[in-house]
This record gives C-alpha cells, sequence and structure tokens, in this order.
C-alpha cells in the first residue's frame, strides 16, 4: 500500500511536468515535484513504523494531484478545468494541516495533551477553506479571472479571518508542541524529536531568508528546496536511522561550518578591503593574500568555532571528548591507571553498563580488563589501531557516532590496557605452568618412592626372610632342602636387579632413546613399532622425548583400546620430533587429560610444542616438537 | 603363640609364616587384605596379629584402620603392624595402647630381635621402633633435661624392652640401667614405681603428648 501511494505520486509528478513545462517557472515545476516525491518516499519509508508515514503518503499525493497535477490540467484549458483549478487553490490548506497534525503527532502518532490543537485546527481549516473557496475574491487567482463556485450569501471574510486566525494559531501550537515536547523528552525519544525540530528550525530560518533573498540570488531557491525537504527527510532519519547518525554531531557540525563560512567570509572581506586601501583595488596580489589568510585561518578557526558550537550545541561531545583528554594526560603523566579508561567511558557516555573488551590475538579471544570472557549486551563499537582490532565496545548509548568518537579519542589507552591484560594473562598462564611442572617433579617423587618401597626394598625384605629361612634349615634337620631356599633368593635378586634397572631408567637414560624405547616397547601389552635414531641428545631432550612416549603409550594402553602403536623419533631441523600414533577410539584432549597437560607443560619448559590429533574414532597422534641444537 | 598374618606380597607373606613357624609359633591363617581379618580373628582366635600397614585397595593406611578397630573389639589382641617406612600420623593413637606394636619391615631380618618383640605384644607390652621412637623423642619439652646415658634407656624403654632387656642390649648392669631409669622418670615427674609395660606406656603417653 505504501508503495502505491508513493507510485501513484510518482505518475502524477510525472504527468504534471510535462503539463506545465515552460508555463510557469522551471524552477517551481521541479521543485514542487521533488518536493512531492521526497515527502511521498519517506512517507512510504516510515509508514510502518509509524502513522506520520501515512500522513506524508496522503498528502504528498493531494499535492501531486490536486496542486501539481491539477494546476497543468488548467493551464492546458483541459475539459473541466474550472473545477480542477479551484480544487487545486484551495488544496494548500488541508496541506498545511497536514503539517500541524504532523507537528502534533510526531514521531509516534499520540496526541496527548495537544489533542485540542487539532480540533482548532481542524475547526480553522473548515471555517477557511469554506471563506476561502466559495469567495469572489478567490478569482484573481484564476486564469479567467473569476471563481466559478462563488457562493453569494456567504460572509466569506469573516469566516476566512476567523478560520485563518484559528488555522494559524494551531500551526503555532504544534510548533510549540513539538519544542516543548522535545525539550521534556529523554533517551531516544529525545534524539529523533531533535531530529524534527533541528529540520524545522532550519525550515524556520530558511525559508524567511529565501524570501528575503528571492530576487538577490539563485541560491534563495535552493534553500528553500533545502528546507523544505529536509522536513520530510528528517521524519525519516528520526524514525528509522536516529541511532546510525548522530544528530547531535549533525547539528554542531552544520552550525559550526555555517559559522565557519561567515567567519571566513569576513577574513577575505576584511583582508581584501585593508590591503585594497594599500595595495589599490583589483591587484591580483591582494586576491591572492586575502586566499591564503582565509585558507590559513581554516584549520585553526576549525577547531576553535567546531569546540565553541559543541560547548553551546553538544555539551556531551564538548564534555566528553574534554574528559577523555585530561584523562589521557594524566595516563602519561603516570596518575592514572589506563584500566581506568573504562571507568572514564562509562562516565562520559552516562551508561554504567559500558563493557570495555580488550581483543587477545594469541587465543583470539575477548576478555573484560580483569581476563574474564564476558558476554556483554548491547551495540558493539569495534576499537582499531592501524587497522589491527584492538577490543570491543559494548554499550546501549543511543548516541553511537559519539561512543565511536570518544572511543576512538582513548584509543591510546585501550591499547595498554589490552596490552596489560595479555602480559597479565601469560604471566599466569607461565605461572601455572611452573606451578604444574613443580607438582609433576613432585608426582614424579613420590611415584619413584613408591615404586622403591613397594618394589625393590619389599623384595630384598623378602629376601632376607629367605636366607634367614635357610639359615634355619641348614641348622635343623633339613639341611638338603636349604640349596633349594637359596637358589629361590637369588632368582628374587635377579628380579630386584631389573626392577631397579627399570626404575632408573625413567631417571636417567643410560643408553639414548633408541634402547630405552625398546625396552619400553617390551614391557608394553600391545605392539608397539619403535623408530628411534641411536644419535644421543642432550639429557633433558632425552628425558623429554622419553617422558612423552611413556604417557602417550601409557595413554594408548589405559584409554585409547589401541591394539598398535607407532613410537617414532626423529630429527628435523634443529628439532627433535616425536610422534606417536595409535589406531584407538581417539577423542583425547589436552584439557581433559591431565596427563597431556603435563605433556605439554614439560615439552613447553623446553621452549617446544605438543600438538594431539584425536579424532573420535580415527585413532590419537601425538606430536612433540622439542629444540635439540646445542 | 597363635598368629595371624596380613600382608599382600605373596613373597614377604610366605617369609613371615615361615619366619614364625621356624621360631616354633603356630601360624593359623594368612591374608592378602584386611577384608577377611574381623572373621579370621573371630574364628582362630589368635594371639598375635601381624599386618601390613598398606594393602588393597588403595595403598594408603588400610593396615592401620585394621590394627585401630580390631583394637576396639579386641583390646587383649596383640596387634603387630609392619610398614615399610616411618609414618606416625596413621598410628598415633595407638601408640599409648598395650598389646601394640609398629615396627619397619626391616626388622625382621634380626628373627631373634623381632620375635621377641612379637612375643612382648602379644602379652599385652609394646614394641615400637626405634625410628618411630626418635619421632617421638624429637628435641623438645621436658625431654631436653636428660642426659645422653638417660635418653638413650629412655629410647630402649619406649620400644618397649625391660630393664634386663636395656641391660643386655646397652651392656650395662640391671643396677645400673634400674638408676637411670629411677632419675628420668623423676626428671621427667612420672610414677617410678610402676613396673613392666605400664611403665612404658606411661612414657609414651608424655613424649604423645608433648610431640
Amino acid at each position: 500500500m505504501p508503495a502505491l501511494l508513493f507510485g501513484l505520486t510518482v505518475i502524477a509528478e510525472l504527468a504534471a511536468i510535462p503539463l506545465v513545462w515552460g508555463l510557469e517557472p522551471h524552477y517551481d515545476t521541479v521543485m514542487y515535484a521533488i518536493y512531492a516525491v521526497v515527502l511521498a518516499g519517506a512517507g512510504a519509508l516510515i509508514a510502518r513504523r509509524s502513522v506520520i508515514g501515512w500522513l506524508f503518503l496522503g498528502f504528498a499525493l493531494l499535492n501531486a494531484v490536486a496542486s501539481d497535477l491539477g494546476q497543468g490540467w488548467a493551464l492546458r484549458g483541459l475539459p473541466g478545468a474550472p473545477v480542477v483549478e479551484w480544487i487545486g487553490a484551495i488544496s494548500w490548506l488541508p496541506s498545511g494541516f497536514g503539517w500541524i497534525l504532523t507537528f502534533v503527532l510526531f514521531p509516534d502518532g499520540r496526541a496527548g495533551r495537544w489533542r485540542p490543537v487539532l480540533w482548532v485546527g481542524s475547526g480553522g481549516l473548515v471555517l477557511a477553506t469554506a471563506g476561502w473557496a466559495f469567495s469572489p475574491a478567490l478569482g484573481v487567482n484564476f486564469h479567467d479571472g473569476h471563481n466559478p463556485m462563488v457562493v453569494e450569501w456567504l460572509p466569506t471574510g469573516p469566516l476566512l479571518a476567523v478560520g485563518m486566525t484559528l488555522f494559524l494559531g494551531a500551526l503555532a501550537a504544534s510548533v510549540v508542541s513539538l519544542v516543548l515536547r522535545f525539550r521534556q523528552a529523554d533517551g531516544e525519544r529525545r534524539q529523533q524529536l531533535k531530529w524534527f525540530v533541528f529540520a524545522a528550525a532550519i525550515a524556520g530560518v530558511g525559508l524567511p531568508l529565501s524570501f528575503a533573498l528571492w530576487f538577490v540570488t539563485p541560491a534563495a531557491g535552493v534553500i528553500a528546496a533545502v528546507s523544505l525537504i529536509g522536513l520530510p527527510v528528517a521524519a525519516a532519519l528520526a524514525i528509522l536511522r536516529y541511532r546510525l547518525f548522530d544528530v547531535d554531531v549533525v547539528i554542531s557540525r552544520t552550525i559550526s561550518y555555517g559559522l565557519l563560512t561567515v567567519l571566513l567570509v569576513a577574513a577575505y572581506a576584511v583582508t581584501v578591503v585593508v590591503l585594497g586601501t594599500a595595495f589599490g583595488r583589483g591587484s591580483s596580489w591582494v586576491t591572492a593574500a586575502a586566499t591564503l589568510v582565509a585558507a590559513l585561518a581554516f584549520r585553526p578557526l576549525r577547531e576553535k568555532v567546531q569546540d565553541v558550537v559543541d560547548r553551546r550545541f553538544n555539551r556531551a561531545r564538548h564534555d566528553a571528548l574534554h574528559r577523555m583528554a585530561d584523562f589521557l594526560e594524566a595516563l602519561r603523566a603516570g596518575r592514572a591507571a589506563p584500566e581506568e579508561v573504562r571507568g572514564v567511558l562509562r562516565e562520559v557516555l552516562a551508561d554504567p553498563e559500558l563493557e570495555l573488551l580488550v581483543y587477545l590475538p594469541e587465543s583470539h579471544e575477548h576478555v573484560d580488563l580483569d581476563g574474564r570472557t564476558v558476554a556483554g549486551t548491547g551495540s558493539r563499537v569495534v576499537v582499531e589501531r592501524d587497522g589491527q582490532p584492538l577490543g570491543t565496545v559494548v554499550h546501549s548509548s543511543p548516541r553511537a557516532a559519539l561512543v565511536r568518537e570518544v572511543v576512538e579519542a582513548g584509543g591510546l589507552a585501550i591499547e595498554i590496557a589490552r596490552l596489560r591484560v595479555e602480559l597479565r594473562r601469560q604471566l599466569a598462564e607461565v605461572r601455572a605452568s611452573r606451578a604444574r611442572i613443580v607438582a609433576a617433579g613432585d608426582a614424579e617423587r613420590g611415584r619413584i618412592q613408591r615404586d622403591l618401597h613397594d618394589g625393590a626394598q619389599q623384595r630384598l625384605v623378602a629376601i632376607g626372610l629367605a636366607l634367614r629361612h635357610a639359615q634355619h634349615e641348614l641348622t635343623t634337620d633339613r639341611p638338603d632342602r636349604a640349596g633349594q631356599t637359596i637358589d629361590d633368593a637369588v632368582a628374587e635378586v635377579a628380579v630386584a636387579i631389573q626392577e631397579l634397572r627399570a626404575l632408573a631408567q625413567g631417571i636417567h637414560l643410560e643408553g639414548g632413546l633408541r634402547p630405552a624405547f625398546d625396552d619400553l616397547a617390551s614391557r608394553t601389552p600391545l605392539h608397539v613399532e619403535v623408530r628411534a635414531p641411536a644419535e644421543r641428545y642432550a639429557e633433558s631432550v632425552e628425558a623429554a622425548a622419553y617422558f612423552v612416549g611413556c604417557e602417550a603409550l601409557t595413554n594408548a594402553v589405559k584409554h585409547a583400546q589401541a591394539t598398535t602403536v607407532g613410537l617414532t623419533v626423529a630429527r628435523q631441523n634443529g628439532t627433535l620430533v616425536v610422534t606417536v600414533t595409535d589406531d584407538g577410539i581417539g577423542g583425547a584432549a589436552p584439557s581433559r587429560g591431565s596427563g597431556l597437560t603435563g605433556l605439554a607443560d614439560r615439552v613447553a619448559a623446553l621452549g617446544g610444542t605438543l600438538r594431539v590429533d584425536s579424532v573420535p574414532g580415527a585413532g590419537t597422534t601425538i606430536i612433540a616438537e622439542v629444540p635439540c641444537e646445542s | 603363640m597363635r598368629v595371624v598374618i596380613v600382608e599382600d606380597q605373596v613373597l614377604l607373606r610366605e617369609g613371615l609364616a615361615r619366619l614364625f613357624a621356624d621360631g616354633g609359633h603356630e601360624v593359623v591363617e594368612t591374608l592378602g587384605d584386611a577384608g577377611e581379618l574381623l572373621s579370621a580373628v573371630s574364628a582362630f582366635g589368635p594371639d598375635l596379629v601381624v599386618l601390613d600397614i598398606r594393602m588393597p585397595p588403595t595403598f594408603t593406611d588400610e593396615g592401620a584402620r585394621a590394627a585401630c578397630s580390631l583394637k576396639r573389639t579386641h583390646p587383649a589382641l596383640g596387634v603387630l603392624v609392619l610398614s615399610q617406612h616411618v609414618e606416625t600420623t596413621h598410628v598415633a593413637g595407638l601408640i599409648t595402647v598395650g598389646g601394640f606394636g609398629y615396627l619397619l619391615k626391616d626388622r625382621v631380618l634380626d628373627v631373634a630381635d623381632f620375635l621377641a618383640a612379637a612375643d612382648r605384644v602379644a602379652r599385652g607390652g609394646s614394641a615400637l621402633d626405634p625410628q618411630v621412637v626418635a619421632r617421638l623423642l624429637g628435641s623438645h619439652g621436658p625431654l631436653a633435661t636428660l642426659s645422653e646415658r638417660e635418653r638413650t634407656v629412655l629410647e630402649h624403654m619406649a620400644q618397649g624392652l625391660t630393664n634386663t632387656g636395656i641391660a643386655k642390649r646397652l651392656q650395662l648392669s640391671e643396677r645400673t640401667v634400674e638408676a637411670h631409669v629411677r632419675h628420668l622418670l623423676m626428671k621427667l615427674d612420672l610414677p617410678s614405681d610402676e613396673d613392666g609395660h605400664r611403665r612404658v606406656l606411661a612414657v609414651l603417653a608424655l613424649l604423645n603428648a608433648t610431640r
């Protein structure tokens, strides 16, 4: 439906343009057409959100058909021309009432306590229309000089006077209502109303200005056009996009560039006058000097003007940027910590829930300044520096542009805060890893102690007991059995030696990795294929490699349900690569198995890396790379 | 005497059984863990239970806990706990109870001393390993006032030896030992008229309390 109304408006204007072309100033033709189309377009865009859209659509079509198309029809003298001309001559009254409705109902279609304004306006509309439409005085507007609809008995003069008074009063009241509602509103509604008030203010300044300059400069027409078209455009922006474009920035920019233009023109003029009296008028040197002055004054003047205008019209931006600048100054002087930037942002944007998340490139994570992963809700502004993402500001401020500006201004502090978070993270990781290495060392010592107590030591006690028994046998009636008892004891001694050797292997690899892994394979209840060089490496490297092999094999036996394990040691470009592959169930993860975490720590302590590929159902491959170049 | 042996390692269990058998004692039951211990004690009514402190399933203090419950249900029964190394925490509550012993496993190789200690425990006396005693004695409190010799005598008393035993061990006359004992009991403010293992328990109670 909105699209249909918009289409009809466009068609009406397209039909009207050739009809009136050349019969009135070209400027008027184009201007009216653009105005109607823009009004209808804005209406079509916002009709779904606001009743204002339907108002725009309706009055745009009325303008297009009754005024523009009707005027063409009448000017061409087509059939029924007088009636059509009569309708066109009175259509400006309902069009004006359209603006009363718009001002009162903007932005959500509720009139509230301003409803009487609409009643007064409607009354004025009816009376004024009657007094205007049926008056003989209206004849001057017709090209044949008389009104075809004159009603003699109607007191049209008084009717028009009373009606217009009411009508203009209602129009004034509607503007007042708009301004008052704007002043009382806050939050989103305020931003919406601000757009519209801004456009209305431009129209309020622009339309009288254009009338004043109408015969002075052709620019007056442009000013009028911008003033008129500004209203529907501002209304559409206010309803659709008030978050996207910050109205305060637009307002302050408009005002500051307007002021800047005036000041630069003045500077140019003063220079021309002053230098002209000295060097004579019309000198090209004077023009050049004046241009130079204006050009040089542009930058400092722009900053100064912007600051002054901000202070008055965009106080929030002015205060926010100054507060941020003060903070950065304090940061440089060492009086503030970079982490305080979040507090400053919360303060200047009046958003206590605002969250600053910094980006950690190593783990691709966003964390808050305490290093915690948080999921903030709200709009997001990405902070960048030289194209690198530094973090994200999550906020619920309605002024996105201001947020972006303030965040950009505080980029340095955010970058330092990010680096500090990163540093703390890494430090914590190193500390945790160090603690785990110490714990692993303790656990290893405990294991060796237990192995000694429960293995060799018990066996030696048992051997001692056996020898005591043999001694007893020798001194009693069965000396023949002592030989057998001693043989058993000696066999136990051999086992004890074996156990001690295996234990020592875990502490120190006597013959290098190959015999150690061969020995390990022979003691593992799985088929293990060992491929290892006979070459020797630094003791710590060999120990870590052996540890990786042991743990990976233990995992394969305990958890993987594997049948075959490949254990390969190879040297590649100064790195010792230990690869353990099994054909088990997979699904191992370093985070779950503390054994794998311990492995990673052990390897990392030597500057190496550990990779675990363990897709469920596809076996597990553990690859440890340890630098072995001395 | 009638002995029940609880030890999870087969070699040691058999060795201990042979040791007691060689010494002329009757081993009425050997067990691999403490699970069946109470029913075995009820069934056989032994004079002594020898048990390993660490056994399945957790290999921490099963033996100590079994010893505690045995001493509660059968106060007169002798309980001798064997351990691979000294860890007094698990048996602290039992040290001052009569008919309890706590020895390192290596002590079994000194067959005569070991069997004497086992015999003492079975009769309601005590037998603490010198290492356990050393740990109890430490170097604090009232013990600081003792002379070197008195300290040595106290250590042997704490292990559960009688005056005669101490005299034999230290190559002293019994009268000398008696004099040392009288002096040190006085210094520690303990009653000197007690005799036998009750005297030992008083010493142990003091040590355990000041530990």
